[in-house]
């Protein structure tokens, strides 16, 4: 009893995590649990949470990507930019994802080929992406964006466009990570990419996939944030890409790499959505909602690792020969 | 051995491409010496710097005797140190910065005037920087045309939500500053349901404004540091009945804010106009260097602008390509 107790725990401590801070915000404010108000929170964390599915894809595999807030702007602006000229919503749906494509192509080209270390070879990109969104804005934002706001602000059923996206790719991202080959691939990649390569895992071509991936979500995150904001902005999203890289690792995801799953980087994602929008709520001082956001997080991972810790120490107590 | 051969081939293909490029060789004022300026914009990525930027180029075009190189300082204050340096061992005969952070460009700007280059800093002006000139639209008072409105305005026992810039920076400061002094200190009966850091930025505004919207059940007005922020939060409350005669005032004058006085979803904003900037800042340094005079300190005006004069200001956005 006691030993399922703590591998409850162990495999669940984010949840509770999760769950711990859903309660204490309930009972902070009794406008914390309304529809609108978790409505607000599932579509402010969207566009952040895509992109750390992406980056949960990578870090698992042993990478990660530091240029998806970039890329991320310059492929919103250009899409923008096709609505604005073409009238089309496809179309400039389309661009945002091939240009997304595109410059994780060439993370993973300059990764795989070059064997540049993930962290340089995104780093430039990061660069390189914001420089090409200033570049072609001339710095400037696009204005009267017109019908392409409903990919961030339409609502289906009643629920947000962003948040169905958001369901989408969480759908699609842990099914690629527990069903598929691929799947199988990157956690093996992560956990020792030598032992990978040596049983016949074509290791650049996974790692480039991996990318490809992300590439993919970078280029919806892009619509979906331009969408929102109203209007093709060269400089939004700014860091972006540490939002998403917080929320994978607060969900569990492991930069030694091997570990991490879809719905722990959710998990994250709504720790930190739920800790800022209560703080704002109560009317916390700003100043010091940056001290506790940062405290929070830390105390969240050390319980979670805590947790796991006292997992592994069981199991190996009780394989010892009795 | 191919691979890095091939490497280093487009890395010397892109140099040369990119240097090629960037120095068109055409020498103004034939004949006799064109006046190099380097002019030193705080951040191409920040778009009323880029505007600014944008608008001092196209101003350059129109005096023959100057010849103006831009360079970006990009929002880092060692950046902006290091090229400020940089124009000076170039000898460029004149030097305009817009600081990242006044005081931390100071003592840059002061080696700059020892070397007896013209100095120049505007958006926001280094203030008693001896030997040196400048260009600037007071933020104070940019604020002040809002909030003496707001007083007039803001309902009896008003709740309002704050939107503020990055603190430490001059502009954010100050126009917050004056929110306090000439709106909060005149109406004591005013509550502040919400007042966060937004960042100049829409989507950071947004989220905070949403999260209002679910604690409060009544907002009169949002005070917002700059149009950016404010159209943020317009966002979020434009399709919502019950906020339908929420006020909201921001500072810029931006082309998006302009849209939404026309709309009547923004109350008033007041212009901070780039081109009245960069024709003054032309003219101001096309006197110092022909001597016409030595010292320059001036500031642009701040008009309000409310839905009774949108259209003149639309028009101007209109004119520069910001508006169809």
């Amino acid at each position: 009893m006691g030993k399922t107790r703590s591998s409850f725990i162990s495999k669940y401590s984010i949840y509770l995590v999760l769950v711990a801070l859903f309660l204490v915000s309930w009972i902070a404010n009794e406008n914390f649990v309304t529809a609108e108000n978790l409505r607000n929170i599932s579509t402010q964390i969207a566009v952040g949470t895509i992109l750390a599915f992406g980056q949960t894809i990578l870090i698992i595999s042993g990478m990660l990507d530091l240029s998806s807030g970039s890329v991320l702007a310059l492929a919103g602006v250009l899409s923008v930019s096709t609505y604005v000229s073409t009238g089309s919503l496809l179309f400039s749906f389309i661009v945002a994802i091939v240009i997304g494509v595109i410059c994780n192509i060439i993370n993973g080209i300059v990764i795989t080929k070059f064997k540049v270390p993930p962290f340089i070879a995104t780093l430039s990109m990061q660069t390189m992406a914001r420089g090409a969104a200033l570049l072609y804005t001339k710095g400037q934002n696009i204005y009267q964006i017109g019908d392409y706001i409903i990919f961030g602000q339409g609502r289906i059923l009643g629920v947000p466009t962003p948040v169905i996206f958001l369901i989408i790719t969480l759908i699609v991202t842990w099914y690629l990570l527990k069903y598929t080959v691929f799947g199988r691939s990157i956690y093996a990649i992560g956990g020792n990419e030598e032992a990978a390569n040596a049983s016949g895992i074509n290791v650049d071509k996974i790692k480039m996939k991996a990318f490809i991936i992300n590439g993919i979500l970078v280029g919806i995150s892009g619509v979906l944030f331009m969408s929102r904001v109203n209007g093709g902005m060269p400089n939004g999203a700014i860091g972006y890409e540490s939002k998403a890289l917080a929320s994978a690792v607060i969900g569990g995801t492991s930069f030694t790499g091997g570990v991490g799953t879809a719905f722990g980087t959710l998990a994250g994602a709504f720790i930190v959505g739920f800790l800022d929008n209560i703080m704002v709520m109560v009317g916390v001082d700003s100043y010091l909602q940056q001290v506790v956001r940062g405290a929070i997080i830390a105390l969240a991972v050390s319980y979670d690792i805590w947790a796991k810790s006292r997992e592994t120490k069981g199991k190996i107590s009780s394989a010892e020969p009795k | 051995m191919k691979r890095s051969l091939a490497l280093l081939l487009i890395l010397a293909l892109v140099t040369s491409l990119v240097v090629g490029c960037s120095k068109p060789a055409d020498n103004k004022g034939e004949g006799e010496e064109a006046f190099r300026v380097a002019y030193i914009a705080r951040a191409q990525a920040d778009s009323f710097a880029a505007w600014l930027a944008n608008a001092v180029m196209e101003e350059a075009e129109k005096y023959d005797n100057i010849e103006l190189d831009v360079f970006d300082g990009q929002a880092s204050d060692d950046t902006e140190n290091s090229l400020i340096e940089n124009a000076i061992s170039n000898k460029y005969d004149a030097i305009i910065i817009q600081p990242n952070n006044g005081e931390a460009q100071r003592p840059y700007a002061e080696k700059a005037v020892e070397a007896g280059i013209v100095t120049i800093t505007t958006n926001a002006r280094i203030d008693n920087l001896e030997g040196a000139s400048s260009v600037d639209a007071d933020p104070y008072m940019q604020a002040k045309v809002n909030a003496d409105l707001a007083v007039e305005q803001v309902p009896e026992n008003g709740n309002v939500v704050v939107l503020k810039g990055p603190p430490g920076n001059f502009h954010a400061d100050e126009r917050y500053k004056c929110w306090e002094e000439e709106f909060f200190a005149k109406r004591p009966d005013v509550t502040i349901v919400g007042n966060e850091i937004a960042n100049w930025n829409k989507d950071e505004a947004m989220d905070y404004m949403e999260t209002w919207v679910q604690a409060n059940d009544r907002i009169d007005a949002i005070i917002s540091m700059n149009d950016n922020m404010a159209a943020g939060a317009i966002e979020v409350i434009k399709d919502n009945p019950a906020f339908e005669n929420i006020l909201a005032y921001g500072v810029d004058g931006t082309a998006e804010a302009t849209l939404l006085i026309e709309e009547g979803l923004m109350t008033s904003t007041s212009l901070q106009s780039a081109y009245d900037l960069a024709e003054a800042l032309l003219d101001t340094v096309n006197k110092l260097l022909t001597g016409e005079e030595e010292q320059i300190d001036i500031d642009i005006d701040c008009p309000l602008i409310t839905k009774d004069n949108v259209q003149e200001y639309i028009e101007m956005h209109k004119k520069a390509g910001a508006i169809k």
